[in-house]
């Protein structure tokens, strides 16, 4: 990335209550890039944003704003501007003072603030609007209302924090490539907060995934797809089969009683690695005509594809496949060397990338929701 | 839908019957009152009675205390419920108690505690006394009768400020500060402009009970700041004239109508509509 550092976090780290929230954290954000931190429910998303913002203090470690530590500067002076979660407008103000907000605060002329304001309404497709109670709007309306008067002081550097989290599925499509091209067309620095991959990899310049407090991988979108660090990324991006292997040799592993070739190298002799292994990229083939052979015991139709889990040695891998199969039917399963990828073991090795648990998940989650009654 | 409002209708009866009973009736009795002479025949007599100068003085005394001791009110009450809405949600329950304190204690013992404490040999001057201030004569002046409504009916300002600013989101007030407002400027552009209807029930809740108030006056201003409740007592309780004490009551219930009719004009225009 060859555009200078806007905002850098070095060694942060905060804790609520004894607990360790965000674990020694340490990131770099460029000028225009957009930055989407991903990651489940409670890893600290939110937080983070917030000590960028100015709404939370660090316990140790330095926040770094174009190249000054501005861990002591208060939120209203920073140049950051933050659309919310549940977008916070003014409910005492109509669309126009809204947006309007923070050009009133610095004595800026009626006629500039006119100007400015319908220039925002333009780019977020509100003209018309400015009489509006916010109160009264949708909520896509209210996103876009939010996004204009973060907007309107043309800050460095703009939050987002699940802005999109509230709105169905067609609008939120609809909403991502707004904002991709405001993005875009504005040249400034965002920094977007969702639990949604799939936004995070088609919005993205870089993605930040997080777990458990820690950044577990930093990467463009490609990256972190085809090359996950972890079992979690791995797991938490997309679909993945993770199976326990040994690196017999450099381009070679072994796992499912099976030596495969594959294009890594520079493990130990021997090491004992995850594997991964994308859904969408094992073939089916007749059974002993493939390189591991195993018995389907479901098979769910996606649209698109079929959506197979075969028992291979007692681990039940998943498989995307166009062409249907018989539940029960002995399938055999053939695997490029690229389609293979390997990753050194960590804490999270073992816990993910079993699909045989899959529609244990489901019950467990059920009876959850049912003791909650 | 007929069976249902008719079901409404039953559900809403006891509340009629309550309102027919202890509000529409008396009513109808100070008009009747104040509009009829001693042998119960029309007359406006009563009213025009009231336009002599002694009384006008005491209808504007009354307004003018009423005023002071609501702004003085609302100038104290906002601060603390702004910072009492800042803390746990557990110390804030204990706080409103506490606001409530008094409250308990019954409204004449409160006001004979003041009157031993503002005496010119009451505690507050023995204590001064000591310091070598002093005497400074506080009983029976026009600020002792404003400070007594203050006491009385701070906490009908502090409750409804508070319930108001307690509700307004603190995602929205970070959006202010996020946007550029210093914590004063918070104050000012966002918690003061939604606080609005808190402030109307509060002015009310302080207003109309301070300019219908008897007995402070009494006690603390020593008889020499006739309000329009002391008056309305008296014509009751000693004159015997329940024409006149209707009348005076018919006019106050005029002037409290006609102030609150003012400032919700004012406040709704102030702020365009905010509904909470
Ligand atoms: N003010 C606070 N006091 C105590 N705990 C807090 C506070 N703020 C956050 N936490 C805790 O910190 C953890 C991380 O919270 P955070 O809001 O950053 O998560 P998140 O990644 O944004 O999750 P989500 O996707 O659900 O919004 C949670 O366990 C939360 O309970
Ligand atoms: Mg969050």
């Amino acid at each position: 990335m060859n555009e200078k550092k806007i905002i850098e976090l070095k060694n942060v780290a905060k804790s609520y209550d004894g607990e360790m929230i965000l674990d020694h954290i340490s990131l770099d954000v460029h000028e225009k890039e957009f930055v989407t931190f991903l990651g489940p429910s409670g890893c600290g998303k939110t937080t983070t944003l917030r000590i960028i913002a100015g709404f939370v203090t660090p316990d140790t470690g330095d926040v770094v704003f174009d190249g000054t530590r501005i861990n002591d500067i208060p939120a209203y002076k920073r140049h950051v501007n933050t659309v919310f979660q549940k977008y916070a407008l003014f409910p005492h103000l109509n669309v126009y003072e809204n947006i309007a907000f923070a050009l009133r605060l610095n004595k800026v002329s009626e006629e500039e603030i006119f100007e400015r304001v319908e220039e925002m309404l333009a780019m977020v497709n509100l003209r018309g609007f400015e009489k509006r109670d916010v109160n009264l709007l949708s909520g896509g309306q209210q996103q876009r209302v939010a996004i204009a008067r973060a907007l309107i002081n043309k800050p460095k550097v703009l939050l987002l924090d699940e802005p999109l989290g509230a709105l169905d599925l067609k609008l939120r499509k609809d909403m991502q490539n707004e904002l991709k091209n405001i993005q875009r067309k504005t040249g400034i620095t965002f920094i977007y907060v969702t639990h949604d991959q799939e936004e995070a990899l088609s919005m993205s310049d870089t993605v930040v995934v997080m777990a458990d407090g820690k950044i577990q991988q930093i990467g463009t979108p490609t990256d972190i797809y085809n090359e996950p660090q972890n079992a979690f990324v791995a797991d938490f991006i997309g679909e993945s089969n993770i199976i326990d292997g040994i690196m017999l040799d450099d381009y070679k592993v072994r796992f499912s009683g099976h030596e495969f070739e594959c294009l890594d190298k520079g493990f130990d002799k021997n090491e004992r690695v995850d594997v991964v292994v994308r859904p969408e990229d094992v073939d089916v083939t007749k059974p002993g005509q493939g390189m591991l052979d195993g018995v389907v015991t479901s098979v769910t139709f996606k649209g698109v594809h079929y959506e197979i889990i075969v028992n291979i040695n007692n681990f039940k891998w998943m498989i995307q496949s166009t062409d249907y199969v018989e539940p029960n039917q002995n399938i055999g399963i053939y695997i490029e060397p690229d389609a293979i990828h390997i990753m050194k073991r960590s804490e999270y090795s073992g816990k993910f990338g079993d699909y045989s648990s899959f529609s244990d998940e489901l019950e467990k989650l059920s009876d959850a929701s049912e003791e909650e009654e | 839908m007929n069976k249902k409002s008719l079901m409404q209708k039953a559900a809403a009866a006891p509340h009629m019957v309550w309102s027919v009973l202890f509000i529409i009736a008396p009513l109808i009795f100070v008009v009747y009152y104040a509009f009829t002479d001693k042998e119960g025949n029309p007359t406006l007599g009563n009213i025009t009675e009231l336009a002599q100068a002694s009384y006008l003085e005491v209808f504007i005394r009354s307004v003018c205390f009423a005023f002071l001791a609501t702004v003085i009110c609302l100038i104290i009450a906002y601060p603390i419920a702004y910072f009492m809405s800042k803390a746990k949600p557990r110390t804030q329950k204990i706080l409103i108690m506490l606001v409530m304190l008094p409250q308990w204690l019954n409204f004449l013992i409160r006001t004979y505690s003041w009157m031993a404490l503002l005496e010119d040999t009451g505690i507050i001057n023995t204590i001064l006394g000591y310091m070598n201030i002093g005497p400074l004569h506080m009983i029976n002046t026009s600020g002792a009768v404003i400070l007594g409504m203050v006491y009385n009916y701070l906490p009908y300002m502090i409750i409804p400020l508070h319930s108001v600013i307690s509700k307004i989101d603190p995602r929205v007030l970070e959006a202010a500060s996020d946007l550029g407002c210093s914590p004063l400027r918070v104050l000012v552009r966002v918690v003061i402009p939604l606080s609005v209807s808190g402030i109307v029930s509060g002015v009310t809740m302080v207003f109309v009970p301070s300019i219908s108030t008897f007995y402070i006056s009494q006690k603390l201003g020593g008889g020499n700041f006739d309000l329009i409740g002391d008056t309305i007592e008296r014509q009751f309780q000693t004159a015997y004239n329940y024409n006149l004490g209707a009348a005076m009551s018919f006019v106050l219930m005029l002037i409290i109508v006609i102030s609150m009719a003012v400032m919700n004009r004012y406040s709704g225009e102030d702020d365009g509509g905010v509904i909470v």
